[in-house]
């Protein structure tokens, strides 16, 4: 049987170098130096996208490969191999009759005879394949290793224990230490001592590939004993079995952003602790002063009656005017620590053209005796989310505003209307009456004490306190205007909507 | 018209005592005074009065502040409706503070009638001998 094995017949031996060449992607050829003829075998000429009938000819076959690095190589090793009897192999880079790139393996052996190389044959083998995916491989790995070293974001491997095996720039720059001294360490070494036990089962379960990954917040202790906030992302790398190798982590340096959080935090408390104080101090003068107010207003009274001599002259009535105006500026301070200290505000739906018919209504002498022309244009089934006495007062200073600003020697005309808008209304209040400069006045035009005309009882309180309202209660405001055209105030409020 | 007897004031505010006992006078409102600085000094004097059998030198009015050093008026108001009293005496709130805390505390104090914000009037006090005769 072992000998019937070895005697394979030419047919045979022919079939085998056929089946060869053909799943090998192995074609063969001959060289005739003496002749100057060429023979590729079929699986060579299919190589070059040549058919089975093609003829090679032996001036014109290095034509094939590829111009330059190497056509020059192949010529250079031809000659080599018939002059200096030097076989090749090499891989080169070959153009296919239907002008594919193509990379080969090209091998030569030369056939001597009396000293004289007669023939030149050689194996021709397809490599695109595997020579790409092995530049590709490699194109790959460069670009790995760039990453990896070029990172801004701190990386390295780690043996399953947790020693170190490499770390990139970026990482030795956070952590002080260089390359050489980290490998000494293990990763328990660095991490800060509040956090050692940080993660231990999530690495068990990487470890066991019950979790792909382990991402967390993480302190680590640099050289300089610092301590470094970080965001850490590890996951495990395999073998082609899936047994463990090593860990590839990354670990991004948040100390910055934990920095800078905490001092958004610390300021937020030192604000909220100053407003606090400062509505604390604003009811403490309020009151003080209230008790002066009432002190002095109780004393002018008892001046008018006791010594009724002393309050017949010009000093008396402007002494009473300023104490009226003193409490009337405390009570508004008061209104306006009260709104801002109010807390837990129960808002609840009213109907706004109801509200500003009652307040049209509660003003109806003034309305008559300006002549004033209003119209009302408000969808009576909408309702707006507010306190009823805010939302009383501000269509109540809106509306005397307007009525009050008017120009001199015209009936004021004033138009209410509201609309929709996302979640809130739009309550809108425009007069055609003086206007406002709101180049000069825009930013203080809602501050505390400001009055742009100079009318008799304007206090310039009354929009100061209105805004503080309207804010109170969720809603905005804004303003447009224009001197001699009139003002429009657009008042946003919430929407209240059943659901 | 009948008029109150005596009529208690709890304040340290001289100038109000002051001014106020000067405004009951115009106002007829009552015979005599009774005037103390805190809580503390009103509650000490107070207590023996209020326990005895005579209803002699008790007040019929008190205007009470709130703001005091020592015993504030919320502090005079808790040890006051500690006394076993033999007379029903009406209790004003008398401050300048014009805080909705304030009046929404007085709620837990019975004993205490009204809340008058300050500056007193003489109208104002025609006003509670009014309601405290009838």
């Amino acid at each position: 049987m072992a000998n019937s094995q070895n005697l394979i017949s030419p047919s045979e031996k022919d079939f085998y170098l056929d089946f060869i060449q053909k799943y090998a992607s192995i074609g063969t050829w001959e060289c005739d130096i003496v002749n100057g003829t060429l023979n590729w075998s079929e699986e060579t000429k299919k190589i070059h996208d040549e058919p089975s009938n093609y003829k090679p000819v032996f001036e014109t076959a290095i034509g094939y490969y590829k111009e330059g690095y190497s056509r020059n190589t192949i010529e250079t090793l031809f000659a080599n191999c018939v002059e200096k009897h030097e076989s090749f192999d090499v891989e080169l880079e070959i153009i296919t009759a239907k002008g594919n790139n193509k990379w080969v393996r090209s091998i030569g052996k030369p056939i001597i005879e009396n000293n004289q190389c007669v023939k030149v044959i050689g194996i021709f083998q397809d490599i695109d394949e595997k020579t790409k995916t092995t530049i590709e491989l490699a194109k790959r790995e460069q670009i790995l290793t760039k990453t990896f070293d070029l990172s801004a974001v701190g990386m390295v491997t780690l043996t399953l224990k947790g020693q170190f095996i490499d770390a990139n720039k970026s990482f030795c720059e956070t952590f002080g230490y260089t390359k050489e001294e980290i490998q000494q360490l293990t990763f328990l070494d660095i991490t800060h001592p509040a956090d050692k036990t940080k993660g231990k089962q999530a690495i068990m379960d990487m470890i066991d590939g019950k979790v792909n990954y382990y991402q967390s917040e993480k302190r680590y202790i640099a050289k300089n004993g610092k301590t470094i906030w970080t965001y850490i992302s590890s996951t495990v790398i395999r073998d082609n079995n899936g047994i463990p190798l090593h860990f590839v982590t990354q670990i991004n340096d948040i100390s910055q952003i934990k920095r800078s959080t905490k001092k958004i935090v610390d300021l937020l408390d030192t604000t909220e602790n100053q407003n606090k104080r400062l509505l604390n101090f604003a009811h403490i003068v309020s009151h003080n002063l209230r008790s002066h107010f009432s002190n002095l207003n109780m004393l002018l009274d008892l001046a008018k009656i006791e010594i009724p001599e002393t309050t017949d002259n010009e000093i008396f009535p402007l002494l009473k005017q300023a104490v009226d105006h003193l409490g009337e500026t405390v009570d508004n301070l008061n209104e306006v620590a009260s709104i801002n200290t109010k807390k837990n505000i129960q808002l609840e739906p009213l109907g706004l053209l109801d509200t500003v018919n009652t307040i049209t209504k509660s003003i109806a002498a003034q309305i008559i005796a300006s002549k004033a022309d209003i119209s009302i244009n408000i969808a009576s089934h909408i309702k707006v989310m507010a306190i009823p006495a805010y939302l009383d007062s501000i269509v109540l200073n809106f509306l005397t505003n307007a009525i009050k600003y008017k120009k001199q020697n015209e009936v004021p005309k004033i138009d209410i209307t509201a609309k929709i808008e996302n979640n809130f209304i739009i309550l809108q209040i425009r007069d055609y009456g003086l206007g406002i400069d709101l180049q000069k006045h825009g930013e203080k035009l809602f501050g505390m004490y400001k009055t742009f005309h100079k009318h008799e009882d304007s206090r310039g309180i009354g929009l100061f306190i209105t805004k503080n309202q309207i804010e109170a209660i969720g809603g905005t405001v804004d303003v447009d205007s224009k001197v001699n055209e009139g003002t429009t105030f657009n008042i946003h409020l919430k929407h209240y909507e059943k659901n | 018209m009948k008029k109150i007897d005596i009529a208690c004031i709890i304040d340290d505010d001289p100038i109000f005592v002051y001014g106020v006992k000067k405004l009951m006078k115009f106002a007829n409102f009552c015979e005599s005074f009774m005037i103390f600085n805190n809580g503390e000094e009103a509650i000490n004097n107070l207590k023996p009065i209020l326990e005895s059998e005579s209803s002699k030198d008790m007040p019929d009015i008190i205007l009470l502040d709130l703001n005091m050093p020592i015993m504030d008026g919320w502090q005079f108001l808790d040890e006051f409706t500690k006394i076993d009293a033999h007379k029903q005496i009406t209790i004003y709130i008398v401050s300048s503070s014009i805080d909705p805390q304030d009046k929404n505390k007085l709620k837990n104090y019975e004993t205490v009638s009204k809340f008058i914000i300050k500056p007193i009037t003489v109208e104002l006090l025609e006003n509670i001998s009014k309601e405290i005769i009838t």
